[in-house]
């Protein structure tokens, strides 16, 4: 049982990976910003909240396709972006963006991180 | 009162308002002739018959004062302030405090608006733990200040309010009296009060005094009202009969059943998972002692709904972060003054249906302790969603920790005892790795700009922790305080509006800040920009009175909440978001806070555009702070 699902996560990683399409970083902030999803998550995807929390989103580990069908069918509160208002490729380029702002920095780094908690 | 006494000084005022009504043929009975003559000509004269005539039997000087009494009443009461905004049906109480009173215990502060003089009660009464007396007009002042009652009823405030109000018809000077005056003023607040009464005398004012201060102060706390009669406040005390003031003895809280605690115990000290929720349940530091105590008792992660400052952040108990997680797995829910249950353990989606899902375990047991039942009214929904909570005792939570305490502690053998210190531990480390990812989660985006709230909020902190600081208000629930900063005084962390209105938390903030200052404690408050354009006059109210506070501003430009509902709808109709800032954001132009403040005698900063400039920024508006005055930070943010 346990070499089966190593063969289904083995096979299934490169297939997830291959299925990202190919986006702008640039044209996926400035579609990030103008459909308004810094709104709840933040200029940089740091997050934020709304009615409840919305999640972090910089450098997402959230396969790609969910994080279409996020866009599409959203879970909880989050307001859906269909086709005429969101294409496939924005999606994409978005994700992009999001794969490259910067992500956490070590805590280390940033004194009063440490002198304070 | 003497019927000569009874006609005095409106007597005089009648007679001079007869030229006035002469013109339209009505002359009070008393006038003279020659004055009717004289009003009736087209050409101004002097009224040499009215000039010389002998001055009226109507005395024009008193000794003593009905507002005189109030002041001796209001001093036995210990109200320390008195918040207002002039207004003519007052005017005798108020001549009384600044006079007769010495403006000392209580002393009149000026408010710019009725609804900044009660959200400053509504504030100081939660660090002070007793009212401030708020002065309104009947009509007018009470409308402007029928908001910031809401709040204080939904958050369970004591309110200390006195309305002036021209009872006699006879006796009230033209127009504006009669505007100002009501035969019922309270009606229109009653809904969200406690109490109230019109007294028909100084001595059942004495008594009403009593009363009010009593059920202000009974759990659940709330707003009171005292309509006093203008010509009650103005004229001399009667010489018959003797005024007395009741004495104010002392009302302990509602306890809970004894049995019905006992069960409580029971169920707790056997689950294998219990969870505590605590929200309005700490009135005083001792209430987050007992918390603290049962809490380290039981073993259990305690979740903190923020209505009171009740448990220690940086306890490892402390799960408020982890919420999720341990209500998923609990087996046993203690509430104590929850005040929305049925939200606390549902999800409910904010969608075309709005579907609602338990994140509890069926099965679950469930107790509330509460005096929330015990002054619900029916018009309000502020009672929020029905929940089947298996039992609800029905008594102050803080008054019933001790006995329920003392039960868990009766029930606890040595097995017991292991096990729950194997849970404490686990606990522990959860609230461990809940910190550190929090760390972790602050450096995104740390030197971005706009400045991001992590950010902000580390900023500041690392300002004051040195100090003995007091977070007095954090408008738009931005969560990183709660996660990092160290609430482990009861007096850190004071709640929200309860009422969810818009405008309380800059003056609340002030009124807190007031209350902290004669124990030397460093107020800062996170400030949104929509509050603060609510009620823009209490930086005036700040800077006149010498009460020292920082408001660092939450800026961002936007009713931003208002602004996301609005793209959810966009979104939902299929519509884009395009439109979205039209009526939800507050730019175009841009209000330059710094330059407001100033204007109103605050020291100010700002705006704060980059996060390198925020610690010095900070660091000057804090010196101003720790000197005893306020301070002003405007910092532009990331919205949320």
């Amino acid at each position: 049982m346990r070499k089966i699902v190593l063969a289904l996560v083995v096979l299934t990683v490169p297939a997830l990976a291959q299925e990202v399409p190919k986006g702008d970083p640039a044209t996926g902030r400035r579609v990030y910003l103008a459909d308004g999803c810094y709104q709840c998550h933040g200029r940089v995807g740091q997050g934020g909240l709304m009615t409840g929390a919305a999640p972090i989103l910089a450098q997402t580990k959230m396969p790609y396709a969910a994080f279409t069908r996020q866009l599409r069918n959203p879970i909880n509160d989050m307001p859906p972006y269909p086709q005429n208002l969101l294409s496939d490729q924005q999606m994409a380029d978005i994700y992009a963006f999001l794969q490259g702002v910067p992500g956490r920095r070590p805590v280390k780094d940033i004194p009063i991180l440490n002198n304070n908690y | 009162m003497s019927e000569k006494k009874a006609i005095g000084r409106r007597g005089f005022l009648k007679g001079a308002g007869a030229v006035g009504a002469a013109l339209g043929g009505t002359v009070g009975a008393g006038a003279p002739a020659a004055a009717q003559q004289t009003a009736s000509s087209t050409t101004p004269a002097p009224d040499m018959a009215r000039e010389t005539l002998p001055p009226p039997p109507d005395p024009i000087q008193q000794t003593s004062s009905g507002g005189d009494f109030m002041v001796d009443v209001l001093k036995k009461l210990g109200i320390e302030y008195v918040t207002q905004t002039p207004a003519n049906t007052f005017r005798g109480l108020h001549e009384a405090i600044i006079n007769y009173g010495g403006n000392k215990s209580p002393e009149l502060l000026s408010c710019t608006h009725e609804e900044i003089a009660v959200a400053m009660a509504h504030g100081y009464a939660k660090i002070e733990g007793k009212p401030l007396a708020v002065m309104v007009q009947s009509t007018v002042g009470l409308q402007h200040a029928a908001m910031a009652l809401y709040n204080a009823y939904c958050d369970q405030a004591p309110i200390y309010m006195i309305l002036g109000n021209s009872v006699d018809a006879s006796k009230r000077l033209f127009s504006f009296e009669w505007d100002h005056a009501a035969i019922d003023p309270s009606v229109i607040v009653r809904d969200y009060i406690k109490w109230d009464d019109q007294p028909g005398s100084l001595q059942h004012f004495a008594e009403s005094a009593i009363r009010a201060y009593r059920i202000a102060m009974t759990p659940p706390m709330g707003p009171v009202v005292l309509s006093l009669d203008s010509e009650m406040q103005e004229n001399p005390i009667p010489a018959h009969p003797a005024l007395s003031v009741p004495p104010l003895t002392r009302v302990a809280a509602p306890q809970g059943d004894s049995g019905a605690v006992a069960e409580t115990a029971n169920l707790l000290v056997k689950a294998e998972n219990p969870v505590i929720i605590a929200d309005r349940l700490a009135r005083t530091q001792q209430g987050m002692d007992l918390l603290v105590e049962l809490a380290e008792t039981l073993q259990c992660p305690v979740i903190d709904s923020g209505g009171r400052g009740n448990f220690p952040t940086r306890h490892p108990l402390c799960h408020t972060g982890r919420s999720g997680a341990v209500l998923a797995q609990a087996d046993v829910i203690l509430g104590l003054e929850v005040s929305d249950f049925f939200g606390t353990t549902h999800l409910l989606s904010d969608r075309i249906e709005r579907r609602t899902r338990s994140i509890t375990k069926p099965g679950v047991k469930t107790v509330n302790i509460t005096s929330n039942d015990l002054a619900t009214r029916g018009n309000n929904q502020a009672f929020q969603r029905f929940q089947a909570v298996d039992l609800t005792i029905a008594a102050d939570g803080e008054a019933t920790l001790p006995s329920l305490i003392e039960q868990v502690k009766r029930g606890v053998d040595a097995s017991r005892k292991t096990a729950f210190e194997a849970r404490g531990k686990r606990l522990e480390n959860s609230h461990h790795a809940m910190m550190e990812q929090w760390k972790s989660d602050a450096t995104l985006g740390w030197d971005a700009s706009p400045i991001t709230l992590a950010r902000l909020c580390a900023e500041l902190y690392d300002q004051i922790q040195h100090d003995d600081w007091s977070l007095v208000g954090n408008g738009i629930r931005v969560s990183w305080p709660r996660r990092w900063w160290n609430f482990d005084k009861h007096y850190r962390w004071i709640g929200a509006s309860g009422g969810a209105g818009v405008g309380y938390n800059a003056p609340a903030s002030l009124g807190a800040a007031l209350a902290n200052r004669k124990y030397g404690r460093l107020s800062v408050t996170i400030q949104g920009d929509g509050d603060l354009m609510m009620a823009p006059g209490t930086l005036w109210t700040a800077a006149h009175h010498n009460i020292p506070i920082l408001y660092v501003m939450h800026n961002n430009r936007a009713w931003h909440q208002e602004l996301m509902y609005v793209q959810a709808m966009c979104n939902r109709h299929g519509r884009g978001v395009e439109n979205a800032h039209i009526g939800t954001t507050i730019d175009s132009p841009n209000i330059d806070f710094a330059m407001m403040a100033k204007s109103m005698g605050v020291y100010a900063e700002g705006p704060i555009v980059s996060p390198k400039d925020l610690q010095p920024a900070l660091k000057r508006a804090l010196a101003v702070v720790r000197k005893g005055q306020p301070a002003l930070v405007d910092v532009i943010t990331d919205p949320r």
